[in-house]
């Protein structure tokens, strides 16, 4: 049966088969990423009984990492595959915005919907002054066909900013950044936030390539009376290196904030002795804490099993599977037949472009006209020390493991929604 | 002429800078002046460490040795594995029973540093001796690109964890309420003050050191007066790079973290700290890297990190411009 040359027709009353395309990158280290991504387009699939309509409905699933990580050309190559596959009328993907940026200009002459549920680059939807690139550039015109069901990164640092103000209580903060353009960027929301908030600041910035001493510029922002550090950059740019500074000059206690550039283990391990009192925010909402994901992610559990089958985005995929699939049964009760794949797709476009009110499991989804989620989420998480259990889970990013800081872990603390 | 003008520009600069720092401790304190010190001198001992090979290796065959700073990091990296086979990981801490285990990976390190830099210069540099300056100049940026790129083979990409030898602890520092400073930053302090003395002692008083004074001097004429020149070049590496390897423990136990590319960076500030002391020039590269640990201290405490390396390079170029032959005067081969 298994190596039956059928191809979907052995069910005898399909009408044919649609596909949803999937470029997600799935090898290599790059699997922890892609791997459980993939898995939520599969669940949606499986709830849908895998048919609409008649049709039968499956995945053409594309892995875009080389070498282990994700790799821009590869997802080019892959979506142009996807184009060229008679059954794909949408896809879900890409994982990272730098593919995205790249994908976009190719998908979008060929009028193929694409639903990432994890590119947070707010540059391809939004034209900010920040960006190296603009959404308009990579559309060149043509109505939009790129969508995303998680919060852009441009609100991490005001969600950040509100945090250490209302929750934290400080009124005095350090502001540093690696001089690059993600965390000049992230800084600065960060401060003008901070600031209207009606708190003072200091801020100053390292070069990641020639610091390796940060102390005089944290006791500089000791003696202007900071209680806590912003830090905008990522730890490959040495963001989280000030932190285990901190201590030797008596502030180690004071809270260490980012984004998610600073939301990894190579950070918690950089931190050393002094990564408790680090927190960071990421662009999403934390599925574990939403009440109504709760059964949506137990069922999912049951259905699949394995220890690393569940990651941060599964449920981002899940939502922007049946987004789809609800938009291809509107083209269908429509009357619109698929193997008019240009105008199937168009269709389906136009119907993705025009959710409202859509009831997802991470919150409700309203896209706007540049494709942006109304579910504006954005997660806290700050570094705890936790049992082996919940290490061995594999829900949280902790120390490498077997290292002195393997049961560091970032632990969600508060959630922003900016959509309400 | 440039030199008049250099050493009245160099001169004002100096009296500039006492006066600010003077201001700066009167209207900000002195406790704030003395943690800035106190960093500048640790952090410069670690680049004069550095500078003290590139300026030993200038002295001799007039080679800016730009993989020298891959050579410091080297030393850090083969640490690590070093100190595993004592069954020291990152995890561990500091106790008395480590500091003889430490010395003899210090030394071990020196010594793989040491034969690693030999066979580079017998390798790559050797060979172009007699071949215009840019050519061994060009091998060496090759060769810092060959030792970064197998050290990021070996490791990684990322901060590796150093184990945290030195004590740290609240009791280990010595605290009152002008001044507040670790056993940590003395160890550095001090660890570099023996080696520089050592060196000194080295070059002035031994058989071998005359003979690299010798070859500095005019190699021709070394040669003739029975000097091997090519045992003595091998030499100056040799102890270039046991330096650097020591700068790169010294570096690694003091920040507990090192990554393959550190040293570029901290290369390129040691050879401006060699060029300030005057480029050739021992005690000079010891009281450059100083100055230069110093200056960004000072600068990221009163000024702005994002100034700092716009000032060390500006001094970089300062000095080339109106006083090439550093503050304590170059010591080139007369010829």
């Amino acid at each position: 049966m298994a190596c039956g040359g059928g191809t979907g027709s052995s069910s005898g009353s399909s009408k044919g088969t649609i596909a949803i395309g999937v470029d997600l990158p799935e090898s290599g280290a790059a699997a922890s990423s892609g791997l459980p991504t993939l898995n939520g387009v599969k669940f949606a699939v499986q709830k849908a009984g895998s048919s609409i309509d008649g049709w039968t409905l499956t995945i053409e699933n594309r892995d875009d990492a080389v070498g282990g990580s994700y790799n821009a050309d590869k997802g080019v190559q892959n979506v142009t595959d996807l184009i060229n596959t008679k059954t794909v009328v949408a896809m879900v993907g890409p994982f990272n915005s730098a593919v995205g940026k790249a994908e976009i200009p190719i998908a979008n002459p060929a009028g193929l919907t694409m639903i990432s549920p994890s590119n947070t680059n707010p540059c391809l939807t939004k034209d900010l002054s920040t960006c190296s690139y603009h959404p308009q550039d990579l559309r060149k015109g043509k109505p939009n066909n790129y969508f995303r069901v998680v919060a852009t990164d441009d609100l991490q640092g005001p969600a950040m900013a509100d945090y250490a103000y209302k929750t934290l209580g400080i009124k005095k903060i350090g502001i540093l950044d690696e001089k690059t353009v993600f965390g000049v960027g992230i800084a600065d929301a960060f401060q003008a936030q901070f600031k209207t908030n009606g708190g003072e600041f200091k801020r100053d910035s390292f070069d990641p390539k020639t610091t390796t001493d940060w102390r005089s510029i944290l006791n500089g922002f000791k003696s202007f009376g900071a209680t806590a550090i912003y830090v905008g950059g990522t730890d490959d740019q040495q963001a989280c290196k000030p932190r285990a500074q901190m201590a030797a000059l008596g502030i180690g206690s004071w809270p260490y904030l980012g984004g998610d550039g600073i939301e990894t283990s190579q950070c918690i391990d950089d931190a050393a002795d002094s990564a408790g009192g680090v927190s960071a925010t990421t662009a999403g909402a934390d599925a574990g804490q939403i009440e109504a994901a709760k059964s949506v992610i137990t069922d999912f559990k049951k259905a699949f099993t394995g220890a690393n089958d569940y990651g941060a985005y599964t449920m981002s995929a899940f939502d922007a599977t049946n987004i789809i699939i609800k938009a291809i049964k509107k083209a269908l009760d429509a009357g619109k037949d698929p193997t008019k794949l240009n105008d199937f797709r168009e269709a389906v476009r136009a119907n993705v472009a025009a959710t409202s009110g859509f009831q997802g499991v991470l919150g409700t989804t309203t896209f706007d006209k540049n494709g942006d989620t109304s579910a504006k989420i954005i997660s806290v998480y700050g570094v705890k020390k936790v049992d082996d259990a919940r290490v061995k889970a594999g829900d949280l990013t902790c120390g490498k493991s077997g290292g002195p800081n393997a049961n560091l872990c970032f632990d969600f603390i508060k959630q922003f929604n900016f959509g309400a | 002429m440039a030199g008049d003008l250099g050493t009245a520009l160099f001169t004002a600069l100096g009296v500039l800078g006492v006066l600010w720092v003077a201001y700066l401790t009167v209207t900000q304190g002195v406790p704030a002046m003395l943690a800035t010190l106190v960093i500048g001198v640790t952090d410069g001992s670690i680049y004069a460490l550095i500078a003290l090979g590139y300026t030993m290796v200038y002295g001799i065959i007039e080679l800016i040795n730009f993989a020298h700073g891959d050579i410091f990091t080297l030393g850090g990296f083969i640490a690590l594995p070093l100190l595993a086979l004592f069954g020291i990981n990152s995890g561990t801490r500091y106790a008395p029973v480590l500091i003889p285990i430490l010395l003899v990976v210090m030394i071990a390190v020196m010594a793989i540093n040491g034969f690693v830099n030999v066979a580079i210069e017998r390798i790559a540099y050797r060979p172009l001796r007699n071949a215009p300056r840019l050519a061994p100049l060009i091998t060496a940026i090759g060769m810092s690109f060959i030792i970064q790129g197998t050290m990021y083979l070996w490791r990684g990409p990322v901060n590796l964890r150093f184990p945290n030898l030195l004590p740290d602890s609240v009791d280990s520092r010595f605290t009152n309420s002008l001044i507040d400073i670790g056993i940590k930053d003395v160890a550095v302090v001090a660890s570099t003050v023996c080696l520089v003395i050592l060196l000194s002692l080295f070059i002035n008083r031994t058989k071998l050191g005359k003979a690299m004074r010798a070859t500095a001097q005019d190699r021709d004429a070394a040669q003739l007066m029975g000097i091997d020149i090519n045992r003595t070049i091998a030499a100056t590496f040799f102890i270039g790079a046991a330096l650097a390897g020591a700068g790169g423990v010294i570096y690694a136990l003091y920040f507990n973290s090192i990554r393959f590319d550190l040293g570029f960076s901290a290369g390129l500030v040691a050879f401006t700290a060699a060029v300030l002391g005057g480029i050739g020039n021992i005690e000079g590269a010891a009281l450059g890297g100083l100055l230069i640990g110093i200056i960004r201290a000072l600068n990221e405490r009163y000024v702005s990190a994002s100034w700092s390396d716009v000032v060390i390079f500006a001094i970089l170029i300062l000095v080339l411009v109106f006083r090439p032959t550093g503050l304590l005067g170059m010591r080139v081969p007369e010829k």
